[in-house]
């Protein structure tokens, strides 16, 4: 009896043990539904309330400064930032700009990097090593220093510049050389992210095309064009995602070196949105420009992905 | 019978004493500086010399009243930020701010955030009577009161004053400018003169936006400008404010060093104290910086002037730096003596020595102070400077912080060499936008 | 001998020369990211003359004032200790919420949760900040580790759910449905199969967590004061009052940066293939 009953109980799969009945298997039963439960308990009190609340102080007005309460105007701040709202639209290009140059350079220096390492060679920890330090450092101490490099009379980038007989330039002094002096701090700060996932993608890929390439005769070039940059897109594709997802969220770096500055040329929408609810306390239109902000990410995050899920089936 | 009369008695007496005699004690009562010795209180102050110089001196304070303590200073910008979070959150957990009433004071009296002090200054029981309201310079009590009350006791006030590097000035046989032109032609010769090996500047001033706008502001008013107009509409695109704004930023564009769009009063005073500047224009007491031994290195190279004139005179500024209690505290006496205390004589005295110029009269004829001052054009110009200036080196507005930042973007373009008209018509028009929303909230 | 003809001599040569070559470039491309670090280092040696010497100064003899100013005067000691528990705290929290969370989002589909966390780790850091200000100030949490601990939860719990959904899912269904028939409960299979196999991801979940809480700025800049400051705020804080001090500037980014550099020596492997896995499977 026992042993068939055994038998019987191994062959059937999935297998509901003996603890799962009775008032003891309470666990076992919903397994998959308390699990979680804390963690989305917390999610929803950490994440899904705080967004809620900018929705709903969006909707408001309110100086924090003053003695009235919050008043409810509906629509209005929305109204007046899209319709209004120069340094909102300013914001928004800024960041457009700074994300997309920035990612796009990333990329390309990343690939050609990530191509050149691609060789078995002697101090390859080391290398990796180093190609994480500037991305796991902390954001607002390299900005510092890049700040003390980037000081037009006493920064020594400016004096690697005269040894190489340019001009000294004014980096972070200009509203026209701020932007290009940033993007130049995220690419040092942000190639190696490119390298190393890259790198992986080279490492992951089938041997068979490029040997059957070469056995048809194909250059180092041709190889590249149509056999690797093809089998990369996925890779490729990814890193994407993940630093323009990151490069959106960008605050530290760039509100410790100019606050947005000079007069606004680096002002990105993030930082926008704070100077509005903590330098100036309009909380409520803060808060719908916040709204905007999370909206917008969210809009360029989910197009990417859409871009990938297409270039992921080939 | 007679019992009834002897308890009368006995109890009329008692009501007596506890009616009559009882309160007339208390109100006798002296003036204790340990009257609430054990509490424990929190201060936020700002980290300039004046917030410094009394952070030294806490323990003294702790000393002489048995209360603790917890005194934090925070960078300019992060100390505005922090104690208006911190009031505006209401939950009582700061007793005593420094406050700047010329930057936040409005806003902060409307808000209800100040407590205010006449009560307090009447009471003898809770007032030192060495306090001496009556030495306290009357523009800077005149600057603290709204709607008729004092709402914060004044400690330093800075006023605006010409350094110059007279060595310099000696060799190039360069006399100290007295007027606007004067100080331009100054800058013009000396700009990019060689100096140990490198090249010198004319002249640094604060460029960075909203910072730069205090400074800008003796400029604006000696040319005859103003923040408002009569009828409290904003000026900012006067004939005579864009003069200033022109001035301004003509000088920092020719003569100034590069990258001038962000330098906050820490640049400049860096720049200057390595002897790389040979005129600046800022508050008075970047005097200690200069000479002090230990980080400059222009010592006994500085010269001390008044600000030059204009073309209606000189107008310099006077910033005010004084200690108010938060009206949400809990312990409002307690922060009411270490207000007073702050302000007091001998404090004043110690923090003026210190480099932290003194609201108090005689704290500048005091024979200690004139014996150790070496530096007598400095007195000279800060005494001769107080009496002329006017404490409106901001806005006189609510919005100070947003209105300071829509004038610093017009001082920016200046300095950029961009059409300075059109900036300031934008950003006149932009303060109206603020002043509508904010004015009366 | 007859092998050593001119052809392979050359080709041997010229095989060392590009390899030589080969190396070279390689340090070429490495210098620019570790140069910044160099001369952080180097001016947390310098003193402020040095540091704001025009022509940079290269060779000097280092001080080691600028460290003991900022131990002594600026109570560093706190603020390490601070951004020791409050990353320690949100990463441990992280883990214990979040790895079974992910365990059940990989094994049973759980779209919903997932794109819970995807919303979280897009959405700005600010979003949060307005109304954790404004509920922790209710509560009067603001300057305590209670707050920053759980605002850290926003950085941590979406990585560490993020990163282990992967490394869960590749766990072979067949060790973990043989343990079942072996009579373990869910929770056992959890614990003694699933997560064992996950080590490696464990361990850069942690490491990664843990980094980018001790990197975040803006919590700390609006949730507390000078009690439970952390490091980046404090480092922040160093433009001080009289005159940039260079020096102490430097030695303070050097001392925040240190131990993250140094736990990078020891695990970088992890750290790699966390990056790059959790990117691969996107």
């Amino acid at each position: 009896m026992a042993i068939r009953a055994e038998a019987q109980s191994k062959s059937s799969l999935p297998v509901q043990t003996p603890r799962a009945t009775g008032p003891g298997g309470f666990f076992e039963r919903h397994f998959s539904r308390l699990l979680p439960l804390p963690a989305a308990l917390i999610m929803a009190l950490l994440i899904v309330v705080p967004l809620a609340f900018n929705v709903y102080m969006s909707l408001h007005s309110w100086f924090v400064s003053s003695t009235t309460p919050p008043q409810f105007v509906g629509i209005k701040n929305f109204v007046e930032i899209f319709g209004k709202d120069v340094r909102f639209w300013n914001a928004v290009w800024i960041t457009v700009k700074f994300t997309a140059i920035g990612v796009f350079l990333q990329l390309g220096l990343g690939l050609v990097i990530a191509l050149y390492l691609h060789r078995d060679f002697h101090g390859r920890g080391i290398v990796r090593t180093v190609m994480l330090l500037p991305m796991v450092s902390t954001p607002v101490a390299v900005a510092l220093i890049w700040v003390v490099m980037f000081n037009p009379s006493l920064g020594v980038l400016n004096y690697f510049l005269s040894l190489l007989g340019f001009k000294p330039l004014v980096w972070l002094g200009h509203p026209r050389t701020v932007l290009p002096s940033l993007i130049l701090m995220d690419i040092w700060k942000w190639t190696p992210f490119m390298v190393l996932i890259i790198h992986a993608g080279l490492q992951s890929l089938p041997f068979t095309p490029f040997e059957a390439a070469r056995i048809d005769g194909a250059s180092r070039l041709q190889l590249f064009r149509f056999i690797t940059l093809p089998l990369l897109r996925p890779t490729i594709a990814v890193a994407l995602i993940f630093r323009t997802m990151d490069s959106l969220k960008t605050f530290d770096t760039i509100y410790v070196m100019t606050e947005g500055g000079p007069n606004n040329a680096s002002e990105i929408l993030n930082i926008y949105v704070f100077q509005t609810g903590f330098k100036y306390f309009h909380m409520g239109y803060a808060s719908a420009l916040a709204v905007i902000l999370v909206v917008f990410v969210f809009a360029v995050n989910l197009f990417l992905i859409r871009l990938r899920e297409r270039s992921w089936s080939y | 019978m007679k019992q009834c009369t002897v308890r009368l008695g006995k109890v009329v007496t008692l009501g007596l004493i506890v009616f009559v005699v009882a309160p007339g004690i208390t109100w006798a009562q002296k003036f204790d500086w340990q009257m609430h010795k054990g509490t424990s209180i929190r201060v936020m102050a700002n980290k300039n010399a004046s917030g410094e110089a009394i952070q030294a001196l806490v323990p003294d304070f702790e000393k002489l009243t048995g209360i603790k303590v917890q005194y934090e200073t925070f960078t300019e910008d992060q100390y505005r930020q922090k104690v208006l979070l911190e009031l505006a959150a209401g939950t009582g957990g700061v007793d005593a701010i420094q406050t700047a009433t010329a930057q936040e004071g409005l806003k902060f009296w409307r808000s209800g955030w100040y407590e205010p002090l006449d009560e307090y200054l009447k009471n003898p029981r809770l007032t030192d009577p060495n306090y001496d309201l009556a030495d306290i310079s009357k523009p800077a009590l005149a600057g603290n009161t709204y709607d008729g009350k004092l709402v914060a006791l004044p400690t330093t006030q800075q006023t605006t004053m010409l350094y110059y590097r007279k060595d310099l000035f000696d060799k190039y046989k360069i006399k100290v400018p007295q007027t606007m032109a004067e100080l331009e032609e100054a800058a013009k010769k000396l700009h990019n003169m060689d100096e140990g090996g490198q090249k010198i500047v004319g002249i640094v001033l604060r460029g960075k936006k909203a910072a730069a706008t205090s400074q800008w502001a003796p400029y604006l008013l000696s040319m005859g400008g103003s923040w408002l107009t009569k009828d409290g509409k904003p000026a900012m695109n006067s004939p005579e404010a864009i003069q200033a704004f022109d001035f301004y930023g003509r000088l920092l564009r020719n003569y100034g060093p590069p990258g001038a769009v962000n330098y906050h009063w820490y640049e400049c005073v860096s720049l200057f104290v390595q002897g790389k500047a040979a005129m600046y224009t800022d508050v008075s007491n970047r005097i200690f910086y200069f000479e002090d031994p230990a980080k400059s290195q222009v010592v006994g190279k500085v010269g001390y002037a008044l600000f030059p004139a204009g073309s209606t005179g000189r107008k310099p500024t006077m910033e005010v730096w004084s200690m108010a209690i938060a009206s949400k505290s809990k312990k409002k006496e307690a922060a009411y003596l270490f207000v007073q205390w702050a302000a007091s004589k001998e404090n004043i005295l110690k923090m003026h020595l210190k480099g932290a110029p003194s609201v108090r009269a005689f704290a500048w004829k005091d024979p200690k102070f004139l014996a150790e001052q070496k530096h007598k054009d400095w007195i000279e110009a800060s005494v001769k400077s107080l009496d002329i200036a006017s404490t409106e080196w901001n806005p006189p507005v609510v919005a100070v912080s947003e209105v300071r930042d829509a004038v610093g973007a017009v001082i920016v373009s200046s300095i950029l060499g961009e059409n300075v008209k059109a900036e300031a018509d934008k950003a006149n028009a932009e303060i109206a936008k603020i002043m509508e929303k904010t004015e009366g909230k | 001998m007859e092998l050593l003809t001119p052809s392979v001599k050359e080709r041997r040569a010229s095989r060392v020369l590009s390899t030589t070559g080969y190396y070279a470039g390689v340090i070429l491309i490495c210098i620019p990211f570790v140069f910044v670090f160099l001369w952080m280092a180097l001016g947390a040696l310098k003193t402020q003359v040095q540091n704001t010497a025009s022509p940079p100064v290269w060779i000097f003899a280092p001080t080691f004032e600028n460290f003991r100013k900022v131990f002594l005067a600026n109570q560093f000691l706190k603020y390490i200790e601070n951004s020791l528990i409050v990353s320690g705290g949100a990463t441990l929290l992280a883990l214990t919420l979040g790895l079974p969370a992910a365990h059940v989002i990989a094994r049973y589909r759980q779209r919903g949760l997932a794109l819970g966390i995807l919303v979280a780790r897009m959405a700005p850091h600010l979003s949060y900040v307005v109304p954790f200000f404004i509920l922790f100030q209710k509560l009067g949490w603001i300057d305590t580790y209670a707050s920053m601990i759980l605002s850290h939860l926003v950085i941590t719990l979406p990585m560490v759910v993020w990163i282990m959904i992967g490394a869960f899912e590749d766990v072979p269904r067949e060790l973990e449905e043989a343990a079942r028939i072996d009579g373990c409960s869910r929770w056992q299979v959890l614990t003694r199969i699933s997560l064992p196999v996950c080590r490696a991801a464990l361990a850069t979940a942690t490491i990664l967590s843990f980094i980018f809480s001790w990197n975040n700025f803006i919590f700390a800049l609006i949730l507390t004061g000078p009690e439970r400051r952390t490091l980046p705020v404090a480092v922040f804080n160093f433009i001080s009052g009289d005159e940039i001090d260079w020096g102490g500037l430097s030695a303070a980014a050097t001392l925040i940066t240190l131990p993250i550099l140094l736990l990078i020596l020891f695990v970088q492997r992890y750290i790699v293939k966390g990056m790059t896995a959790g990117g691969l499977k996107g």
